[in-house]
């Protein structure tokens, strides 16, 4: 003690001593010592030593040039401001100057640092600061105005309203680096302010790939949180839900089929791509986003990705274990096929390891018990003794739980008696006679031969088992539960109490049934038990005595004693450890402690009638068509603020929002390109994985269309996209029943917009089972050429016989008209199909004026034009049935036309946003000319021999 | 949200402390170490809670890497930041030990101050980070091309310009741009084996989990490109050419790298960022392509005397010509563990194609023939050094375009055992 408290006078003296030449290094004029003497005293800070006394010779070096020593100093003001108050604000008119700095990273590690410095008085000026950063333009310095919300929330809690503007506005904003901060900003300040989130929710889910990984995480629990308050439950057949409310309910909801909202839609289809994700963090908020909204068909997409963790950081595999166990109670389905991934390894931590026997015991059945049983013999040799036992728990569990193995179990554990190692040994007794409980007639043999083990076993719990056991069932071994009572008797001073209580109870069972040889033993024992020292000993003494021996005070309750000690007994349920954490979110901090923590929110229930929808919707953001913008950023996005108007009537709700996001998307795209210069590329370029058979997602970046073509790129253009563009259905036959073994699949081009991807084509597969049985899992399998890129459907798990369903999918065939190769696979087969596209599929109707088709046509000559002469069959005269021939053919839209012989068709590629201008000018005899202009030259020569023959048949 | 993070070394020194977001006491440091130290059991859980503050934290380079949190962030994102912290700190200092923090502690609050803004995680992506890093990092042994001229002594490769020590890549990131542009790429492919053998000699399950590091100290990155086997295939319908196909069941890749030429030549394309990154990791599980390393034929009997005799005869089925090797003990040894109750039987080096058998004689009181039966199962632990299991070599390492002055790569294979396990 003293010599601790000597040394840290010693060390007291010279940190003052220290401090001093610290002192005198920061004043010097070398910038090299000045250096050297803040790295020291952040290393002391580091250590949490006091540097306070430094702080007026740290704060002149706040304005250094120096960005190193600049920043050391910003570490230091952090830490000491708060306790220098006056001195801190010395250094506050620094910070305000260097707001205005022209390099946005200057302006940002400002406002972190003025907004860090926690100093009631500079709150209006923080305000002020956030307030200007938040419509600064570089995105940088806007995600750290979200981050200084939090700061001075905290610093100042009056300040709510004017933050929670300032969280309003930055919710609008489109920048992927912004998104993440702001979300975070808005948990913390406002969560239930949830009606500011429902303008932005359909960005936010657009925007999710790309923000950057942990505020993904935030992202995703909030929006967890904000569908279980918008959306109705999918689990329509789960009743176990509706328990509380009334039956009238049930009733409703039979008579309405559940039909899942496009926005909940859209934050599963968005979230999915994140699985597969580097951050063990976005995997689980994904996978837990849907445990708790997907469809429960649907769930089973992120075992995958949830297994794939366990090979992770063993800190990782130790949660998500614990999340898994409360999975796999509830869906077992889920993880069957990958129990072997749960096999314990010898290398395992024991807790990893009881986890997994967890896991594995939820997921026995069966089919795969004989398995498990074998692996869990091996385990029961294991060293490490905890665990063996653990193992013999769950051999019990399984035995309870499968009764076409509870004998073998029970055979097995019987063999474990004989093991040498005492804790193997109690832990089997103590299951075996949980067992017995549950069908005790067979089992004399076990019976005796526990008692002859008695003599060994000197685990208490064990022995109180036997003791239990040997009067539960004293009339199958009449014989011998006389004599281990006897040796009872010897022994009973020097047992625990546990064994005592048990053998006061063994002895009155045996008094009961057996009174002729039991009688003295038991009065000599109950004599023993009335003299113990523990008080639940002497009163459990009494009372049997009371009970069981007949004497004149004793009244109706003797009568009962048999009644009453060998009434049956109901067996005990053998029950997962992970039953109740289900009542926490997953991924919690409160499910991973089994305990409410402070601040855990409780999930929200589905509501039962679902809040107004049309609250999403926005108004749709589209470019005027036509207006040609050159690269400013800013006045940009106003104009077309601007000429979101003209559009906003268009009734097609879920279609036109659906663009709308694209479109701004794109627009975002856009902006990002023209403002590159200034802006940090935050994509956090290294920190996902893609993985190669399953999924080729693209992380969308390098094939977003709009600056592919070198003509536009400088003049973008956008032309609204219409859907309108009716043709006739032409369907292609995908899978012949006779090839696909009774499955069959027809596909068509539905000619809308895809969902999925903008640059995607979207086809409607129908799949018909012609068979006589049923068909599971299909699904798409391996494709080819592997570039190519596919949205697959999600799996169909069943199909019935003479049933039928459709499909959307995606393709990006990349404006070429080669064929998608890809798998069709069901359980059982694979079958090799292909689409291969009509080059008219391929593209997407525009609309335009005729003054702007004109001046595009301008702009494609020469290379770009390919026409030919046609003779057009007599039947297609009239406008009308040219119309329908060419739409036939292609998704084009056409142009109102002011002259009558001449017909004008607009469109563009799918995938790179190329024009394809069609027009035909009829002569005067049923021949016609026919001229396409795009830069797509080979398309051009294709679509052109397509809508000859089309023209020139009737 | 994370309120403080403090960095201990295992006997509880405090190497790095900073609070986040102000209010807590100063005793949190010592309560956290009291709470880990009183858990038994060979690794505490990893959340724990003392009223309301909860701690995460993980161990790593004998450290253990600690966050606070008051309420309602997910475990999932506070372990996963420590371990990116940790790999992070790992790249800037070059490993990771307590002398390595100590001697960093300036560099390391840099880093925190800018990943962690307010308890929120702003960004961990290196690529990001080097922007703002203004700090060097301190090596207690600054890396010479000096350490390279004793690596003959270890009977490995004599020729000085084929392998570089292991030590060489353990260096800090940011060091390579004051050593004048000496840039340097090292690649490991690293792999794992989980064996089950059973007792009659069968095969029960066999794993291999790998993955190809790269470790970047090129200061100004340009793309390189890494070449594997042209054989190489995933999933079991894609099968390439004839005779031994490297095959892998699973593979997934790091968002960095670009595949357009994987279909093809099997080549990864990327830009590596300065530090350390798993470009690859892939999983193969039963269908071994080349025999296992090791079998034992282990006899299990008991002598008149009752002394229980475990005979075992170990083969190293390897090509005679590579080396397996236990570093760092001498010689052949064995020792009876009590308290684990078992037999380690170390062995320094064991040469292809060969075969040792070792003969233990245990006195046991009281054997029966029931107590046979719980003998076992033998464990082995294992490194081969220039062996995959998988047979995935690299078979090229280009840069392009060719970087000015000198520039080395490095290529390093090696197997470990995860779990090799015989029953018996």
């Amino acid at each position: 003690m003293l010599c601790t408290s000597m040394t840290q006078q010693v060390e007291q003296m010279s940190s003052v001593l220290r401090n001093e030449d610290l002192k005198e290094m920061l004043e010097s004029n070398k910038e090299s010592l000045k250096l050297e003497a803040m790295k020291r005293i952040v290393g002391l800070i580091a250590k949490g030593k006091s540097a306070s006394e430094l702080f007026p010779a740290v704060v002149k070096n706040v304005a250094s040039k120096n960005i190193e020593l600049k920043k050391l100093v910003y570490v230091y003001l952090v830490r000491y401001a708060e306790k220098q108050q006056d001195l801190a604000l010395l250094s506050i008119s620094t910070f305000q100057r260097a707001l205005k700095d022209p390099n946005q990273f200057i302006r940002a590690s400002a406002l972190r640092v003025l907004s860090s410095i926690r100093v009631p008085i500079i709150v209006p000026i923080m305000m002020l600061a956030i307030k200007e950063a938040a419509a600064d333009l570089s995105p940088y310095v806007r995600k750290t105005s979200a981050h200084a919300i939090q700061k001075l929330y905290s610093l100042d809690p009056d300040q709510k309203e004017q933050l929670i503007e300032v969280i309003e506005k930055l919710l609008k904003d489109k920048s992927t680096l912004v998104a993440g901060s702001v979300v975070m900003a808005f948990e913390e300040v406002c969560p239930d302010r949830i009606d500011l989130i429902h303008k932005n929710y359909r960005k936010l889910c657009n925007l999710l790939v790309d923000v950057e990984e942990w505020g993904q995480v935030v992202i995703i629990s909030m929006l967890t949180r904000y569908a279980r308050t918008q959306f109705t439950s999918p689990w329509t057949e789960n009743k176990a839900f509706y328990d509380s409310d009334s039956e009238e309910k049930k009733d409703q909801t039979e008579a309405k089929p559940y039909i899942m909202d496009p926005d909940h839609r859209l934050l599963l289809r968005n979230t999915k791509p994140l699985l597969q994700s580097r951050n063990t963090a976005v995997v689980m908020a994904v996978a837990q986003l849907y445990w708790h909204l997907a469809p429960k068909h649907e769930v089973s997409i992120v075992t995958k990705s949830l297994v794939r963790l366990l090979r992770s950081h063993r800190e990782v595999q130790y949660i998500v274990l614990q999340n898994i166990a409360t999975m796999s109670i509830q869906r077992k389905g889920m993880f069957e096929p990958f129990i072997k991934s749960f096999y314990v390894r010898s290398t395992d931590a024991t807790h990893i390891k009881t986890l997994k026997l967890e896991i594995l015991t939820n997921l026995a059945n069966e089919a795969n018990i004989s398995t498990i049983l074998r692996e869990f013999q091996t385990y029961v040799k294991s060293q490490d003794k905890a665990f063996a036992a653990a193992t013999i728990q769950a051999i019990g569990r399984c035995a309870t739980n499968i009764s076409e193995v509870t004998d073998t179990c029970l055979n097995g554990l019987v063999l474990l008696l004989s093991n040498r190692d005492e804790t193997v040994v109690a832990e089997s007794i103590v299951v075996i006679k949980k067992l017995l409980q549950t069908q005790p007639t067979q089992h004399g043999d076990i019976i005796k031969h526990m008692a002859k083990l008695f003599d060994n076993v000197t685990v208490p719990m064990a022995r109180a088992s036997i003791l239990w056991l040997m009067g539960e069932y004293c009339e199958k071994v009449p014989k011998i539960a006389p004599d281990v009572l006897r040796k009872m008797a010897k022994t009973f001073t020097a047992e625990e109490d546990i064994v005592k209580l048990q053998t006061v109870n063994l002895a009155a069972k045996l008094y009961l049934t057996n009174s002729k040889q039991t009688k003295l033993l038991t009065q000599y024992i109950l004599n023993l038990g009335k003299y113990d020292q523990n008080y639940d000993i002497r009163d459990r003494t009494r009372f049997i005595r009371q009970l069981i021996v007949p004497n004149e005070k004793s009244g109706a309750l003797s009568k009962y004693a048999r009644r009453i000690l060998l009434a049956p007994k109901p067996a005990p349920g053998l029950e997962s450890a992970f039953k109740d954490r289900d009542r926490y979110q997953l991924g919690t901090l409160s499910h991973s402690l089994n305990l409410k923590a402070t601040g855990y929110q409780e999930l929200p229930d589905w509501p039962a009638v679902a809040p107004d929808q049309s609250v999403r919707n926005v108004e749709i953001v589209e470019p005027c068509p036509c207006v040609c913008t050159e690269s400013g950023s800013e006045s940009e996005e106003e104009s077309s603020e601007d000429s979101e108007k003209t559009s906003s009537d268009s009734g097609k709700s879920s279609s036109g929002s659906e663009k709308s996001s694209s479109e701004s998307e794109s627009d975002q795209k856009k902006k990002k390109k023209t403002k590159k210069a200034p802006q940090k590329k935050s994509k956090p370029a290294g920190d996902r994985y893609t993985e190669i058979p399953h999924c080729l997602f693209p992380q969308n970046d390098s094939k977003k269309p709009t600056f592919r073509t070198s003509g536009i790129s400088l003049f973008y253009m956008s032309f609204q996209v219409t859907t309108s563009s009716f043709g006739p259905l032409k369907t292609y036959e995908l899978l012949h029943h006779m090839t696909g073994k009774g499955l069959s699949a027809k596909y068509h081009f539905p000619r809308q917009p895809c969902l999925y991807q903008p640059s995607m084509v979207a086809v409607q597969v129908i799949l018909t089972n012609s068979s006589d049985h049923a068909l599971e899992e299909i699904h798409i399998g391996d494709q080819s050429p592997a570039s190519l890129n596919i949205h697959c459907f999600n799996t169909i798990e069943r199909l019935e016989p003479g049933a039928s369903v459709t499909v959307s999918m995606g393709i990006d065939f990349s404006d070429s008209t080669q064929a998608a190769n890809f798998q069709l696979c069901t359980k059982e087969d694979q079958f090799s199909v292909s689409i291969q596209p009509a080059v008219g599929e391929l593209l997407m109707a525009s609309t335009m004026t005729e003054q702007d088709f004109c001046k595009e046509q301008g702009k494609l000559q020469g290379m770009n034009e390919a026409s030919a002469t046609i003779t057009m069959a007599t039947a297609n005269a009239s406008r009308q049935a040219i119309n329908k021939q060419v739409l036939s053919v292609a998704n084009v839209g056409e142009v109102p036309s002011s002259q009558n012989n001449f017909s004008r068709f607009a469109g563009q590629t799918v995938s790179s946003r190329a024009l394809v201008l069609v027009s035909l000018e009829l002569s005067e005899s049923s021949g016609a000319l026919l001229t396409i202009n795009t830069e797509k030259s080979v398309m051009a020569s294709m679509l052109l021999q397509d809508l000859k023959q089309a023209l020139a048949q009737a | 949200m994370i309120s403080q993070v403090f960095i201990l070394s295992s006997k509880g020194d405090h190497l790095i402390y900073k609070d986040f977001r102000g209010g807590a006491g100063n005793d949190i440091v010592s309560i956290f170490y009291e709470k880990v130290t009183a858990l038994t059991g060979d690794q505490p859980p990893v959340v724990m809670n003392h009223k309301d503050i909860y701690f995460v934290h993980i161990r790593q380079g004998g450290l253990y890497w600690v966050a606070t949190t008051t309420a309602g962030s997910s475990p999932f994102t506070i372990t996963e930041f420590l371990n990116r912290l940790a790999a992070l700190v790992k790249d800037y200092c070059g490993s990771l030990s307590e002398k390595s923090v100590q001697m960093n502690f300036a560099l390391i609050y840099e880093l925190l101050d800018e990943i962690v803004d307010y308890g929120y995680i702003q960004t961990t992506s290196s690529d990001v980070l080097k922007n703002f890093i203004q700090t060097e990092a301190v090596t207690s042994r600054p890396f010479s091309l000096f350490d390279l001229s004793n690596v003959g002594l270890f009977g490995a490769e004599t020729q000085q310009s084929k392998v570089a020590p292991s030590s060489a890549a353990t260096r800090p990131i940011q060091s390579s741009r004051e050593q004048g542009g000496k840039s340097e790429i090292f690649v490991d492919v690293i792999e794992r084996m989980t064996v089950v053998i059973g007792s009659n000699g069968l095969l029960m399950k066999a794993d291999v989990e790998g993955e190809i590091r790269v470790k970047c100290y090129m200061p100004s990155c340009s793309e390189m490109r890494i070449g594997l086997n042209e054989e190489f295939s995933i999933g079991k319908s894609q099968l390439r050419g004839y005779g031994a196909a490297v095959r892998v069941d699973e593979c997934s890749f790091h968002q960095a790298v670009r595949l357009d030429e994987f279909d093809s030549h099997r080549i990864l394309r990327l830009c590596p960022s300065q530090g350390e990154q798993t470009v690859m990791q892939y999983q193969l599980s039963d269908d071994l392509p080349s025999a296992l390393p090791f079998r034992l034929f282990p006899t299990i009997e008991r002598d008149n005397g009752g002394r229980l005799l475990m005979y075992m005869k170990l083969r190293c089925d390897l090509p005679p010509k590579s080396l397996s090797q236990e570093l760092s003990s001498p010689d052949q040894s064995a020792e009876l563990k009590p308290q684990s109750r078992a037999v380690v039987w170390k062995i320094a080096r064991f040469a292809g194609g060969t075969q040792l058998s070792a003969l233990f004689k245990l006195e046991v009181p009281s054997l029966s023939s029931a107590s046979m039966l719980e003998v076992g199962p033998v464990g082995l632990s294992f490194e081969l050094p220039k062996i995959t299991a998988t047979g995935l070599q690299i078979r090229f390492l280009r840069l392009s375009p060719i970087q000015p002055g000198p520039s080395q790569r490095w290529v390093r294979y090696v197997t470990h055992s995860d779990s090799y396990t015989i029953r018996i």
